[in-house]
């Protein structure tokens, strides 16, 4: 599959993207670099402790939003419902896991506290595949809160909360891509996204909840949230993304139109 | 109604002042609610909101049996994770049961009531706005109220209503494949089986998305920039007041774990 597409209207490398881009990351490492005033506390806990996900916050937000509006690409009719569509079946594919799969398998992984981190990829897909397939900036956490609204609007575990849990992982996804333009979206895109998706949400459980964790426990946590994000989001979307294309279902869209015929 | 999660409300009744309030009203209570309980991890606060909840429920119109036939995926999810947290969670306090790793001490029992009262206390709200409210309704109320691009609103409501569509694909693709003799050997065939199928029921689903897609935009959907609405969605006082429900729920259950001297900040 190649990874940039000719006829795409995405400009290529424009200077305002590459600079809002480097200003949003540059503005999330001074967040982190100078930090939070440690002065200053919020119900007993100094601000300073929040430093690293402000920084995270204003990074990710800041680059998906700076190249949501710069690049100047407009989402058609199809690009909209193909993502809805990914977002239904992704939040389908949640109301399954959750109730059959995810129980089970969170207890059988019990012995090591952490261990549970390595099923997240499977949140993460939606979001990592709605990118992958549609190529429009905001494609990712589109696909990833579509997918988060159904399965809070089936049920789950975890009520209304999965909704800012999709935003969040979203936009962990969104940061890759948009980090990369917007240009590519081959296997090594695909993996940098789950990265981003797995470290957002790594981070997001070991706060909200696992808090009693030991620090070493939550170093081990977010790692296998990444592998997790980038094995079963970023690879199994590559992948699917291929499958998909191969089968002309995709012909409509930009990663349709350059998928290789066998 | 073609959603699973839309089937003919049981004991649900619909006229009740809360499932009558505008969806962003009712929105808005499930995340200020889980928003307060996400803060902290404390029995006191959780039990506080989750009682409170409780005895609004005669409001919501959501009665006993609709409660149970909603609410029972919040209790598969509640339970385990709390025994798990008695079980395995960090130990404080004197051992009431168990020896090495699996101990039940003060602390960790402590905790794991704490964390199944507030999956319960955040997950409450989400079912009463799950059981009485419409999605079409939803989506109005987010693309007229909370002004939420409503191309993006629309669609997505598009592709909700495509489940029922889909689940009669399903069997017709499981008939397909079966008269075809595929589907056999074993449990490793079997799970090939149900992965083939669930492919090709997403081909399906992204074909027809791309015929529904052509189908709208033929209609002018997406070419207006000014869009008008067939059913107006209004945010009266009555919604207000179901809005102040939601903060007085979140104030006092927070008031409550304060007074108790439990809460505490999670994000340490």
């Amino acid at each position: 599959m190649s990874t940039t597409d000719p006829r795409s209207n995405l400009p290529a490398r424009d200077p305002r993207v590459v600079a809002a881009t480097g200003a949003a990351a540059a503005l999330g490492l001074a967040v982190y670099l100078v930090g939070l005033p440690a002065s200053v506390s919020l119900f007993g806990t100094p601000l300073a402790d929040l430093t690293l996900p402000a920084a995270l916050f204003v990074a990710f937000a800041g680059t998906a939003l700076a190249a949501a509006v710069l690049t100047r690409t407009t989402w058609r009719v199809v690009d909209l419902v193909v993502a809805s569509v990914l977002g239904v079946a992704g939040g389908l594919l949640f109301a399954v896991w959750n109730v059959a799969v995810w129980p089970a398998a969170s207890g059988a992984l019990a012995f090591y506290p952490p261990a549970s981190a390595v099923l997240v990829g499977v949140w993460l897909l939606p979001a990592v595949l709605g990118g992958l397939v549609v190529r429009k900036p905001g494609a990712a956490v589109y696909t990833e809160l579509v997918a988060a609204t159904i399965s809070a609007f089936i049920g789950n575990q975890w009520g209304f909360a999965t909704v800012w849990y999709g935003l969040v992982e979203g936009l962990g996804a969104e940061f890759v891509l948009a980090v990369l333009l917007y240009r590519r979206f081959g296997l090594g895109a695909a993996i940098g996204a789950g990265l981003g998706a797995g470290v957002a949400v790594g981070l997001m459980d070991s706060l909200i909840y696992y808090p009693t964790f030991s620090a070493g426990y939550k170093i081990v946590y977010v790692a296998l949230a990444m592998l997790s994000g980038a094995v079963i989001a970023g690879v199994g979307s590559a992948y699917l993304t291929k499958a998909l294309a191969r089968t002309g279902a995709l012909a409509p869209l930009a990663s349709g139109r350059t998928a290789e015929r066998v | 109604m073609t959603a699973p999660a839309l089937d003919a409300p049981v004991g649900v009744d619909l006229r009740a002042p809360v499932a009558r309030a505008n969806p962003v009203a009712k929105l808005a209570v499930a995340s200020l609610v889980a928003f307060a309980l996400l803060l902290t991890v404390d029995p006191v606060t959780a039990g506080a909101a989750l009682g409170l909840e409780l005895l609004a429920l005669p409001w919501c119109g959501v009665g006993p049996r609709g409660l149970l036939r909603r609410g029972w995926v919040l209790l598969a999810g509640a339970v385990p994770a709390g025994v798990a947290t008695a079980l395995l969670g960090v130990d404080a306090g004197a051992v009431l049961v168990g020896a090495g790793p699996v101990t039940v001490t003060e602390g960790s029992l402590q905790a794991g009531v704490a964390i199944s009262l507030r999956v319960l206390a955040i997950g409450l709200p989400g079912v009463v706005l799950l059981a009485t409210t419409d999605p079409t309704d939803l989506a109005d109320a987010l693309a007229q109220r909370l002004r939420l691009p409503h191309r993006f609103v629309l669609s997505a409501l598009a592709a909700m209503r495509l489940f029922g569509v889909l689940a009669e694909e399903w069997q017709a693709l499981t008939a397909a494949r079966r008269a075809r003799g595929l589907g056999d050997g074993g449990p490793v065939g079997r799970v090939r089986d149900a992965v083939a199928r669930v492919f090709a029921l997403l081909v399906l689903a992204l074909r027809r998305a791309t015929v529904l897609a052509t189908t709208m935009e033929s209609r002018g959907f997406g070419a207006v920039t000014h869009r008008t609405w067939a059913r107006p969605s209004r945010f009266g006082p009555a919604d207000a007041v179901v809005v102040a429900g939601g903060v007085a729920i979140a104030a006092a259950a927070t008031a409550a774990g304060v007074a108790a001297g439990t809460w505490e900040l999670l994000l340490a």
